[in-house]
């Protein structure tokens, strides 16, 4: 590079000799006046305006061109450095995907758990290197096929689990002890009672929980921000049982991720991406001190801690995005708590492409924004990927819209040659400039937070809801003046006759689930069942960690029902703050 | 002067996507109606609501797929309680193959992903005033 500095330069070194600055400061002027002649002689009357009429999605200012002259006081080794070497911010690994691809995790979840295993089946057959199961509404709120409130929700938008026996037909034959599995269980609440009957299940396969590998979402704002139910458990006992489980895995389960601090759904729901990473990040700060408070080691349970971002359509600010994270958090882990082993200052996330983004008119076209998105997630260094399919606008994907999803991701990670080489756009002035910016941005975006009383008082005061709701707003009435540009709809609007689209169509699953469960009823010793519940009741006011008692219940084939009512029994109910 | 008109915002059921529910309440607000934003109700909650409050339309919300099974369930309350007159709409996802059965049930119109806030609202101006004529306050 023309104005790289080598240690040895002997002119203008100045202060700049201990540092690893990457252009000199001489050199920095003289790009700088270049640049202004530049515009001057080269660019017509009407590129010389001002130059912020362009903007990233999150409302960061971009210029036209980005010279050495935009990297300001950049610093190599400080700001980039090596990846797997702090501050992480070219990767967390060595050796990135030629060591270890990014894991291919589609998500599945329709109907019964034995539906859905053939599903699961048939991904692992085409070449998936992970699992990622979704579940349906009802066990995601913590009802089970029988009660009222599930009724037209069963099997719906993903796999229904009411007992123990649901998760032995789920996994049935998939060999967990080797492959990843990634439980999205949303809330707090229903990821203690999914975990236990994931954890005893095991047990009773005889597997050893050292071998498990995966996730759980446990993420306190799934239950009180993102997602908004009928009955939702008031914040702070949310939060509690999302600290339960990771204090819990910490120490037993040494490859399992107790939670994944859920950025995309705040994105979906309508925050930006600065939003969207510094709400992520303010929880992994409330947890850690949370969890310090318990007396554990910092090192103990932080490098278990992982995260999950959206990527849209902004190309580079995803990628700068993703790159910013890893800093941020580096910085906050070691800096700020102490943390002494690199893992706990990793920053590891899955993320998945946009559903938000994609369109009804003209399906086809989502392969294309899917790709672009997909892509932007592996320069940011994502250790794992779903690519959404092309139907999601209209249900979940049938198995031909899945499989293309998967196909993407393998055209990406063997056809393009991106993976072979760290960070590829490492040094770009744009990405490198537009990395910086969105680090500052989230820094004071966390402050915001902080200063309306910290992230729980933001979401109990409804203050967080309605931030996201304000953005969500803005994006549709942008998109309603045509600022957003959407092809097919509001850009070349499509003016063809919709054509016909394979739509998936759901088993029937609410009977089936209800004749098991009446089985289920006639078999298993129900007093006992009942004594475990009332235990588990006295431990969910004692402050207690509540998952071993989660288990007992479990194991008695208590449902998740069953349990969940126990949890609104004895925490009550919270009103979501909307609107 | 016409009195604004009052709109009961639902999410139905367990549908957790509140985005497009609350966007399209804060528009109708906007442009002047009343509304009312429930958040998450089962039918027979959204229909003593919409009794109570004397509303002139229910507007019904979910991407969870309870569309065919509680959407009706809200229609069919609604007249059995004499509320003939409210106009019942549903915004989602939903499949296209199911729009003409909710239509056929009752409902007055679907809004998809791609149907723009101001044809919500000018649908419902046209609903509430096109067949009660303007309403006195």
């Amino acid at each position: 590079m023309l104005v790289a500095l080598s240690a040895d330069d002997k002119e203008g070194m100045c202060d700049m000799a201990k540092g690893s600055f990457l252009f000199h400061r001489e050199a920095i002027k003289r790009i700088k006046s270049s640049e202004r002649r530049w515009k001057e002689e080269y660019l017509p009357p009407e590129a010389k305006g001002p130059e912020e009429t362009y903007f990233t999605f999150s409302g960061i200012p971009i210029k036209c061109l980005y010279t050495p002259a935009d990297g300001g006081e950049f610093d190599y080794l400080r700001d980039l450095g090596f990846p797997g070497a702090e501050p992480f911010t070219r990767g967390i690994h060595p050796t990135m995907y030629r060591g270890r691809p990014f894991t291919i995790r589609q998500l599945a979840g329709f109907g019964g758990p034995e539906d859905c295993n053939k599903r699961l089946k048939f991904l692992l057959k085409q070449g998936a290197t992970g699992i990622n199961i979704v579940f349906d509404l009802p066990t995601i709120r913590g009802y089970s096929s029988e009660d009222p409130e599930a009724e037209g929700n069963v099997g719906q938008c993903g796999v229904t689990i009411d007992s123990i026996d649901d998760m032995h037909a789920l996994f049935n034959g998939i060999p967990i002890d080797t492959i990843s599995v990634s439980l999205v269980t949303h809330l707090p609440s229903v990821t203690t009672i999914l975990l236990a009957m994931y954890l005893v299940m095991a047990r009773e396969r005889g597997i050893q929980w050292e071998t498990l590998a995966g996730t759980t979402q446990n993420d306190f704002l799934m239950e009180t921000t993102i997602g908004s139910a009928p009955e939702v458990m008031p914040p702070q006992d949310s939060f509690r049982l999302q600290c339960d489980v990771i204090e819990f895995v910490a120490g037993r389960l040494p490859r399992w991720n107790p939670i994944s601090y859920n950025g995309y759904n705040l994105r979906e729901a309508g925050t930006n991406a600065v939003q969207e990473v510094a709400v992520a990040i303010s929880n992994g700060i409330h947890t850690t001190e949370e969890l310090m408070k318990r007396g554990l080691d910092i090192d103990a349970f932080a490098p278990r801690l992982s995260f999950f971002w959206d990527l849209c359509n902004d190309f580079f600010e995803e990628i700068a995005k993703c790159r910013a994270s890893r800093r941020v958090w580096y910085k906050i882990m070691k800096e700020g708590f102490g943390a002494k082993r690199q893992r706990s200052m990793w920053m590891r996330f899955h993320v998945q492409t946009s559903g938000v983004s994609l369109t009804a008119i003209e399906p086809l076209n989502n392969i294309a924004r899917s790709t672009i998105q997909g892509l932007a997630g592996v320069f940011g260094g994502a250790q794992s990927l779903h690519i959404d399919s092309y139907d999601e606008a209209y249900s979940v994907p049938t198995e031909m819209a899945a499989l293309v999803s998967l196909r993407t991701q393998q055209i990406i990670q063997a056809e393009t040659n991106v993976t072979s080489v760290i960070d590829p756009l490492g040094g770009s002035y744009y990405v490198e400039n537009l990395t910086d910016q969105m680090e500052h941005k989230i820094y004071e975006y966390m402050e915001q937070i902080r200063s309306v009383g910290g992230l729980i008082k933001a979401v109990d005061t409804g203050w967080l809801h309605k931030e996201i709701a304000d953005e969500a707003y803005k994006y549709q009435k942008a998109t309603e003046d045509g600022e957003n540009k959407i092809v097919g709809v509001n850009y070349y609007p499509s003016d063809e006759v919709q054509r016909p689209i394979e739509v998936f169509t759901y088993p029937d699953t609410e009977q089936r689930q209800k004749a098991k469960l009446r089985e289920l009823r006639g078999k298993r010793d129900n007093a006992r069942v009942r004594e475990t519940l009332e235990e588990l009741r006295r431990k969910c006011t004692s402050g207690e960690n509540i998952m071993p008692h989660v288990m007992e219940s479990v194991r008695e084939r208590a449902t998740i029902g069953e349990i969940a009512d126990i949890y609104r029994e004895a925490f009550g109910l919270w009103t979501f703050p909307l609107f | 002067m016409r009195r604004p008109i009052k709109v009961i915002i639902a999410k139905l059921g367990l549908d957790i996507h509140w985005r497009g529910a609350v966007v399209v309440a804060k528009f109708l607000k906007d442009v002047g109606m009343e509304v009312i934003y429930l958040g998450n109700q089962f039918p027979e909650q959204i229909v003593n609501a919409a009794l109570q409050e004397s509303a002139d339309v229910v507007a019904l919300s979910t991407l969870g797929g309870n569309h065919l099974t509680l959407g009706p369930k809200v229609v069919k309350l609604l007249r059995d309680k004499g509320l003939n007159d409210v106009l019942v709409i549903m915004g989602g996802v939903i499949p296209p193959g199911d729009i003409a059965a909710l239509k056929s049930q009752g409902f007055h119109e679907i809004f998809t992903p791609h149907s723009s806030l101001k044809d919500i609202a000018d649908f419902i101006r046209e609903g509430v005033y096109g067949r009660a004529g303007p309403r006195k306050a």
